[in-house]
């Protein structure tokens, strides 16, 4: 059976257009331009997977998966935008997106994210990589959860390789490792995106009084 | 204090109603205080003309409550102390001139009050409370002794000098007639101001606009060619981005980020090849890190040119220790040892002058995986 898909996107232009893209490989169940709708279809449909913008009227997308993941917490999401700031992005997943997509973004290449976004990876894209590594930097641990507040040395090679364009596969053979540590690598740096306490996340965020 | 002139109710331009309105005093103890100070060297005039400039425009006549008469002692004693004050600093004129404009006009203020019939009726009438009856006593013996004061000072004045009356007079008619004249061409000289700013701003936008988007919105129309419209569109989004959100130069300080996005941005523009630029920290661009640019952008041309590759990262990471710039492309790679020897392009344009900055380059290709420059200066 194929992977539901669900959109939200208030351009309603770019919808359709990713719909057309999308339509022969994912069973797409519908789609929504506003934040109630969306919130109220996604309940609905109980989808895989939804594709969802960063920016958007009345509280964006955090405000579709907070919501959602309140009463479904099986619904993925994937944050796609063409938004270049960190903050908004950080604070998308960590309200619960699994993964973050430039809509520059080729079908291909946005295919394979949403399979493996199914899957329960995360999906890094490069500008995504660049973000955390940068959120990351120069981290002095916090003394609740040091582990949680920094990222592991191989973690860092991990995102500078996804940063500079490699695809999993690529990075797995340059750094030696088979594809499934570079993706339990990737969920670990997820994990710790979503839970850290670090002083700098938590400002990223209070800048644009989100989270 | 900023207060309203008056508009109706006033003898020149309103500003001492619109002081007394204000203060919540009647109008003509305001008056008294501005004439008399105006024989302490003319102070009244030059204080008046500074509360004109400081006042803003007329309004309708507002109605003022009048101030308890507690408050209206503690202004007299205020006034009072002002003119002492004065004296005591050597700017008195002439104590008989000071003390008889100051007797007569608030003496003339005092039973001419506009709210009453007539200062007479008003004393007849058995209604007056004490304190109108109080006030228009004290009035009526100010007034009558400004008047004795001043016919035996008459004589003074022209010994002071019929002279200095007639500077002053000639002074202060000018002033009457050219006052507001002048007021208002400061005023029209302020809009004019703030309205060429405002024609500025709005014309450097419709410029912008005009030589970024539309340019390439006209470019994109005219073009057939996919990829070329989509680099067209990159490149003014990401232009059309620095502009709108300032990410461009930063309290005056280039940063490298900047600097590298925008090379990226000519060149895929000249080779229309996409670079994905991802950057990690930032720097400000110093002689040092002009040469990492330099060099990178060299290591860009020559992935556009050579490796056949469809696109390309640039990727900067600032740490502490140092700066790291690194173009990858995932095209045709070469072999070190072919490239003709009269090529100079790597040795020189790249690693001499990464060398020379200090800093140093590695290139690592594998025919038909790609090739990455990867640049490193310390700091």
């Amino acid at each position: 059976m194929s992977i539901s898909v669900y959109l939200v996107d208030d351009h309603r232009l770019f919808l359709s257009g990713v719909r057309a893209e999308l339509s022969e490989e994912f069973h797409i169940v519908g789609s929504g331009y506003d934040v109630d709708t969306a919130i109220e279809q996604i309940r609905g449909y109980n989808p895989d997977v939804v594709l969802v913008d960063v920016h958007m009227p009345e509280g964006g997308g955090i405000a579709v998966v907070e919501a959602v993941t309140e009463t479904n917490p099986d619904v993925k999401f994937l944050a796609l935008s063409v938004s270049d700031s960190a903050e908004d992005v950080i604070a998308m997943i960590r309200a619960g997106a699994r993964g973050y997509v430039t809509k520059t973004i080729d079908p291909g290449e946005l295919s394979e994210a949403i399979i493996r976004v199914n899957a329960g990876d995360a999906v890094f894209s490069p500008r995504l990589a660049g973000f955390v590594l940068d959120a990351f930097a120069g981290a002095i641990p916090s003394d609740d959860d040091p582990e949680l507040d920094q990222l592991t040395s191989r973690e860092k090679d991990v995102l500078r390789l996804i940063a500079r364009g490699f695809a999993y596969k690529q990075v797995a053979r340059k750094l030696n490792i088979s594809i499934k540590t570079v993706e339990t690598h990737v969920s670990s740096v997820l994990r710790k995106l979503q839970l850290s306490n670090r002083h700098e996340l938590a400002r990223w965020a209070s800048k644009r009084h989100i989270v | 204090m900023t207060f309203r002139r008056r508009r109706s109710n006033r003898v020149l331009a309103g500003v001492a109603g619109g002081i007394a309105d204000t203060l919540g005093v009647r109008d003509g103890y305001v008056r008294a205080a501005f004439l008399t100070l105006l024989t302490v060297w003319g102070v009244g005039g030059i204080l008046y003309l500074l509360a004109w400039l400081l006042s803003f425009d007329r309004v309708a006549d507002i109605d003022v409550e009048q101030v308890e008469s507690r408050r209206a002692v503690g202004l007299g004693m205020a006034f009072g102390g002002l003119l002492l004050l004065m004296g005591a600093i050597g700017m008195w004129p002439n104590t008989a001139i000071v003390l008889t404009a100051a007797a007569l006009s608030f003496g003339v203020a005092a039973i001419t009050d506009p709210s009453s019939p007539g200062p007479f009726a008003a004393l007849m009438s058995p209604g007056v409370d004490s304190v109108s009856r109080t006030r228009l006593l004290i009035g009526g013996v100010l007034l009558v002794g400004g008047i004795v004061t001043f016919s035996l000072s008459v004589g003074r004045i022209f010994e002071f000098g019929i002279v200095f009356l007639a500077v002053f007079l000639t002074g202060l008619g000018i002033l009457i007639a050219f006052g507001p004249w002048v007021r208002r061409l400061l005023n029209d000289l302020g809009n004019e101001r703030n309205e060429r700013i405002r024609q500025e701003e709005r014309a450097e936008v419709a410029a912008h606009l005009h030589d970024s988007v539309l340019q390439t919105l006209a470019l994109i129309q005219r073009s057939d060619d996919p990829q070329r419209m989509a680099i067209l569109a990159r490149h003014q989004e990401s232009e059309l981005r620095d502009w709108l959100f300032g990410t461009a130069p930063l309290d005056g300080v280039d940063l490298l980020s900047t600097a590298l996005k925008q090379t990226a941005s000519r060149i895929e523009g000249d080779f229309q090849v996409p670079i994905d630029v991802v950057t990690v920290g930032d720097h400000p661009v110093d002689e040092r890190s002009k040469a990492l640019v330099a060099a990178a952008s060299e290591a860009m041309v020559n992935a556009a040119k050579h490796s056949g590759a469809d696109r390309m990262s640039l990727y900067l990471e600032v740490d502490d220790s140092a700066i790291d710039v690194i173009v990858t492309d995932q095209g045709a790679g070469f072999d070190r040892a072919s490239v003709p020897r009269h090529r100079k392009g790597i040795a020189e344009s790249i690693e001499a002058r990464m060398e020379k900055a200090g800093g140093e380059a590695r290139i690592e290709t594998v025919a038909g995986e790609g090739t990455e420059v990867i640049l490193r200066m310390p700091l």
